[in-house]
């Protein structure tokens, strides 16, 4: 049945080293229309490289591309659109400052028969660019108004605009809701059924089984296996990926040692000078972390869990305070990241790229950063110690890298988000504020960052962890604590609970 | 590869100084440009520029501007004359005062940044303003002439140290100011916990402010830093022409800014070093220095060090390869 469908794009023999490092190597990946096909892998197994060499955004490849059996060379993204295939990044590529209209027709402009840009017509056809992918938001709003998740689906309704013949979406779900993720769906469905063929990114299992027909896995910049995706199992995926069988991702004895109360909050409440849209903060949350607890947040995309943890940090809203914290019995007064390190507090931030790492700076500066006046004596810093310090964290946390003195940009994900780690650790944290610890890192290093934090917890640090993934949520944490519109809604035992039951929770069913 | 692309500031600096030997006039068969004196009147001509130079890395470290050095180090000239010659204050006391006049300008500037968010474009080109204003005010308008001597309305004859040499004639003193000033930056670079503060903040605020770096303090220390600089570089430039003059150090923020950009340091922040910023102010005051023993035309020197300035920020883009390489990573 399948070898009936036309087969526009066929990649032959793919290879592209960087260097010496080997990227691909001699892939081969067919995309037929009206297919969509799951590239899967961990970070760095070549997915991103692949499909760059694909949009045309990576030359100097070797092996063929054949577009409708034509061998071409795809040598800029502008020739690949011409070929009629279009992607999805997984950054944001929108401008900020420009409407949602203006940005969807970047550079295509629709034009009056005076050469004046005809805004009213791309309002119009973004409209309806808009309504396919579900959203009702005016055209004309600016982009830096929107919520992730809104954002996202303007960068698809954006390709949606180019009428590709082959979409490649790298993990276009990794900002969306739940419900949103449904709506994308939908755009997928019909855009199989109009013959579009969709290469699909992710790191979540259970999407890829609802969408994908075929699922192609790579490591190592090599295929090493190929699966019907609606039967594919998720333990078959992992270790297609990581290459040995998983040990289980989460510990089944999850309950360690529970020790005295560390942190209590009650009745906690934020009202901002200035509110601002598309922010919730606290309006009446309460509970509680035990030393060696994990404490688990849910909750759906903008039920205040990121505002609450800001919050406890001292980065939250200004605004009048309402209810209490203490940590440890003493009032905290949460007034700055500054104080709240120093009374024991770790924050490890949602975006590592935006408010964790300078990109640009080695790992060693910023392994140190939050302790470096620490470890200075009289504001001078031994480098020797600098360097001894790291390379503990380093070896603890499990970092792959060449050296600490690499820029931590050409880490892996995974590598990234355990150096942001390793960096609150130093600071000898009490309490570990974590906002979606695990987002777009593989499933290896998922693996790691849990036993870690089950290891810190272990060591009668308090744990409270804010978390998308009902999974993750069960799987890691002691108790799971529901959040909706700012409030605390209800408390969850995770040994006794399902993902849907929390998942039913968080959408307003109190437990 | 790396290690390289470190020290390309240097390697600049390499380039123009073999091409000076190359391009030397000769007498009597010795190289003039390779003539001590001349070699230290190189430095000496851009010590105050690489005074102000030095401050400004620090500035464009934690990726702001300061446009006021300039301007402050007219004040200060006129600030160094007036008290010297018309107040009749010491030596000490003069350069004391000076300096906090500078130190508490740029801490203002710092403030005005840091507390209020305004971007340090603007409060130090509203800075450059007042500073000028103030240095104006100060001096009627009027250059003051500093002539040296005990008696009333006379400089005490320490100062005029600044226009002379030392180390048996030859190291001129506004040389060996800025060579300190430049080696105490480097050490500080170096060995502080500040610094490291200082390149996180240019790096990623958001982080480094998360990180627990007080990054507001951070940038005022920093502005203040540069406007102290400012005021030193003022006072070298009264001693070294005897004057105080309210229009004096105009342009010299751009020439201050021109150095640390061939040094390599990044206008984004986050990426850079003093020792780059002293390579670049040098190589720019080889650059003149040859140009000039070769009689060329200054407007025509002017074009070549603009497309010098061009050319050193195009080799700064051309970073290893290594970084920001995202699917580059280590294997498992």
């Amino acid at each position: 049945m399948d070898e009936t469908r036309t087969v526009p794009v066929e990649m032959i023999g793919i290879s592209k080293s960087y260097g010496g490092v080997h990227a691909l190597r001699d892939v081969d990946l067919t995309v037929r229309a009206g297919e969509v096909h799951a590239l899967l892998g961990e970070n760095g197994a070549g997915k991103s490289t692949l499909m760059k060499v694909l949009s045309g955004e990576v030359g100097g490849y070797r092996g063929e591309i054949r577009i409708d059996g034509g061998s071409v060379h795809l040598g800029s993204p502008a020739e690949a659109q011409r070929a009629g295939i279009a992607m999805i990044h997984q950054e944001l590529d929108l401008v900020p400052a420009l409407s949602i209209a203006e940005n969807v027709f970047l550079g295509g402009e629709s034009r009056t028969r005076l050469g004046v840009v005809d805004s009213r017509r791309m309002v119009r056809e973004t409209r309806d660019l808009l309504a396919r992918t579900g959203v009702t938001i005016d055209p004309r709003r600016l982009v830096e108004q929107l919520r992730t998740g809104e954002q996202q689906l303007v960068t698809i309704a954006k390709a949606l605009a180019l009428d590709a013949r082959i979409l490649i979406m790298d993990e276009p779900t990794s900002a969306l809701s739940e419900h949103e993720v449904g709506q994308l769906f939908a755009v997928i469905a019909e855009l199989r059924r109009a013959g579009t063929g969709i290469v699909y990114i992710s790191h979540r299992m259970q999407e890829i089984g609802q969408v994908a027909d075929r699922a192609t896995v790579l490591r190592n910049g090599a295929v090493v296996a190929e699966f019907a995706a609606r039967s594919m199992t998720a333990a078959q995926a992992s270790e297609a990926m990581v290459g040995r069988p998983l040990e289980q991702l989460y510990r089944p004895d999850a309950a360690g040692e529970v020790g005295a109360e560390l942190l209590e909050v009650h009745d906690l409440s934020v009202t901002p000078r200035r509110p601002r849209p598309g922010r919730r903060d606290p309006a009446g949350i309460s509970l509680r972390v035990r030393r060696g607890e994990i404490v688990g947040l849910a909750g759906l995309l903008g039920s205040g869990r990121t505002e609450l943890l800001e919050t406890l940090f001292g980065v939250g809203s200004p605004g009048r305070r309402g209810g209490t914290v203490h940590l440890a019995g003493d009032p905290v007064d949460s007034r700055g990241p500054r104080r709240s390190i120093r009374r024991g507090i770790a924050y490890v931030p949602e975006d590592r790229r935006v408010a964790g790492l300078a990109l640009d700076h080695s790992v060693l500066a910023n392994t140190v950063l939050a302790v470096v006046d620490r470890i200075a004596r009289l504001g001078v810093v031994s480098r020797a110690r600098e360097r001894a310090v790291t390379a503990g964290s380093v070896e603890r946390l499990g970092v792959k890298l060449a050296s600490v003195d690499s820029p931590v940009g050409s880490l892996s994900g995974g590598n990234q988000q355990k150096v942001l780690l390793g960096r609150a650790l130093l600071t000898e944290p009490r309490l570990l504020l974590l906002d979606e610890p695990t987002r777009g890192v593989d499933i290896g290093a998922k693996a790691e960052i849990y036993r870690l934090l089950r290891d810190t917890a272990a060591g009668g640090v308090g744990v409270l962890l804010a978390s998308s993934e009902p999974a993750e949520l069960i799987g890691v944490c002691d108790r799971v604590v529901v959040l909706s519109d700012g409030r605390s809604v209800g408390e969850l035992d995770s040994a006794s609970t399902t993902e849907a039951e929390l998942l039913a929770a968080s959408m307003g069913g109190v437990a | 590869m790396t290690t390289l692309f470190r020290f390309r500031s240097l390697f600049g600096l390499v380039v123009v100084f073999a091409a000076a030997v190359v391009f030397s006039p000769s007498k009597n068969g010795d190289l003039l440009f390779l003539n001590s004196q001349n070699l230290f009147n190189v430095v000496r001509s851009i010590s105050e520029i690489g005074i102000l130079a030095v401050g400004m890395t620090l500035v464009i470290l934690i990726g702001g501007i300061d446009l006021s050095v300039g301007s402050v180090l007219g004040l200060a000239s006129v600030g160094s004359a007036i008290l010297l010659v018309e107040n009749d204050l010491g030596v000490v006391a003069t350069v004391v005062v000076v300096l906090a006049i500078g130190l508490g300008f740029g801490l203002l500037q710092g403030f005005a940044v840091a507390r209020f968010g305004i971007q340090a474009f603007i409060v130090t080109l509203a800075g450059m303003q007042i500073a000028r204003g103030l240095a104006r005010i100060w001096s009627g308008g009027q250059g003051i002439s500093i002539t040296y001597g005990d008696g009333p309305g006379q400089a005490p004859v320490a100062f005029s140290l600044l226009g002379e040499r030392t180390f048996g004639g030859i190291v001129p003193i506004p040389a060996l100011i800025f060579a300190l000033v430049a080696m105490l930056a480097v050490v500080l670079l170096r060995v502080s916990a500040f610094s490291r503060h200082v390149y996180a903040v240019g790096g990623n605020e958001k982080a480094a402010r998360l990180s627990g770096v007080p990054v507001t303090r951070v940038k005022i220390a920093v502005f203040g830093i540069c406007g102290l600089l400012a005021a030193l570089a003022g006072i070298v430039h009264a001693g070294q022409l005897n004057f105080g003059g309210p229009n004096d150090g105009a342009m010299y923020e751009l020439d201050a800014i021109a150095a640390v950009v061939i040094g390599g340091t990044s206008l984004m922040g986050g990426r850079g070093s003093v020792v780059g910023t002293v390579a670049g102010a040098l190589l720019v005051g080889v650059l003149r220095n040859i140009l000039a023993l070769n009689n060329i035309d200054s407007n025509i020197q002017l074009l070549i060090i603009g497309l010098v300035i061009v050319l050193a920020a195009g080799v700064a883009q051309l970073r290893p390869a290594s970084a920001g390489v995202s699917e580059r990573k280590i294997a498992a």
